[in-house]
């Protein structure tokens, strides 16, 4: 039988930190749909073609 | 760095460790005769704990350097490391009480160690409050650092506290003097532990920095944009 203290104790680091990885990579998500939809934007608004260059 | 030592090979290494450590902290380490099981908090409390100062003696650094160069980079990475700090000290606050009930009958108490330390954690709080509050980035930015900077001294105290004052608080097991000492299992296991979780520290603050230099060029774009919506 584990002791109470010590399960909860590693419980929580362990879940804090999958929580805070979890969080980090769904920003990194969101904020790179941002990205390439501004990416696209300024593509269209340009007048010239970008001649091979992608942008990224 | 990114290249020599990509973000997919540190995050690989960083489960291994964890791995490793789990199964060294559960069945390598032996239990503590006095503590029992219980002891065995002390293999993530240290660790959390190490990389909590270090980050805080990042942010110092930092902040020096955003202060007298203003580099955008030097902003960024105290704040991520402000993010990720805060994290790892949490995890100390919460884990510490977890261990002293069992072992001093109390979830707390406000020696020097222990007051310093949620100090700690309330620096952190404060940096990342007046990061979001602050309307103005720069301004944010100065401010944060000069808070980075006065706040080291607490750390400097914190590190020192059990050296200098008789504490509830155990005094240091490892490079704590002659009367000091661990199991050599114990230390193996706390040395990998430690190891492990500096290693996390930097993956979680590489992921962060990176999420920083997203939002960076993101409104880099954004202003180019709007300056050309302004000419035309």
């Amino acid at each position: 039988m584990v002791n109470k203290y010590l399960f909860v104790a590693y419980s929580f680091v362990w879940v804090v930190f999958m929580l805070y990885a979890w969080n980090l990579s769904r920003r990194q998500d969101s904020l790179k749909k941002e990205l390439d939809e501004v990416k696209s934007k300024v593509a269209e608004s340009s007048p010239t073609p970008a001649s091979g260059k992608s942008g990224s | 760095m990114n290249k020599k030592f990509p973000i997919w090979l540190h995050a690989a290494l960083t489960a291994a460790g964890l791995i490793v450590t789990v199964y060294m902290i559960f069945l390598y380490a032996p239990e503590e005769m006095t503590m029992g099981e219980v002891q065995r908090i002390f293999y993530v409390h240290v660790p959390a704990a190490w990389v909590s100062l270090m980050g805080f003696l990042i942010i110092f650094i930092s902040s020096i350097v955003y202060l007298s160069k203003r580099t955008q980079f030097s902003d960024e990475l105290a704040q991520a490391t402000a993010e990720v700090g805060f994290i790892f000290c949490t995890c100390v606050l919460v884990t510490g009480p977890l261990w002293a009930k069992p072992a001093w009958g109390i979830w707390w108490t406000w020696d020097a160690r222990l007051t310093l330390t949620f100090l700690l954690w309330l620096l952190y709080v404060a940096y990342l409050m007046l990061r979001n509050y602050l309307v103005n980035p720069g301004r944010a930015a100065s401010l944060c650092a000069v808070v980075g900077i006065i706040g080291f001294v607490d750390v400097l105290i914190d590190y020192m506290a059990i050296r200098w004052w008789r504490t509830q608080h155990p005094q240091p097991v490892v490079l704590g003097g002659p009367e000091s000492g661990l199991d050599p299992r114990m230390l193996a296991t706390l040395l990998v532990s430690w190891a492990v979780f500096t290693l996390l520290f930097f993956l979680l603050l590489r992921m962060r920095l990176r999420l920083a230099g997203m939002r960076r060029e993101l409104s880099e774009i954004r202003h180019v944009l709007a300056f050309k919506v302004s000419e035309d």
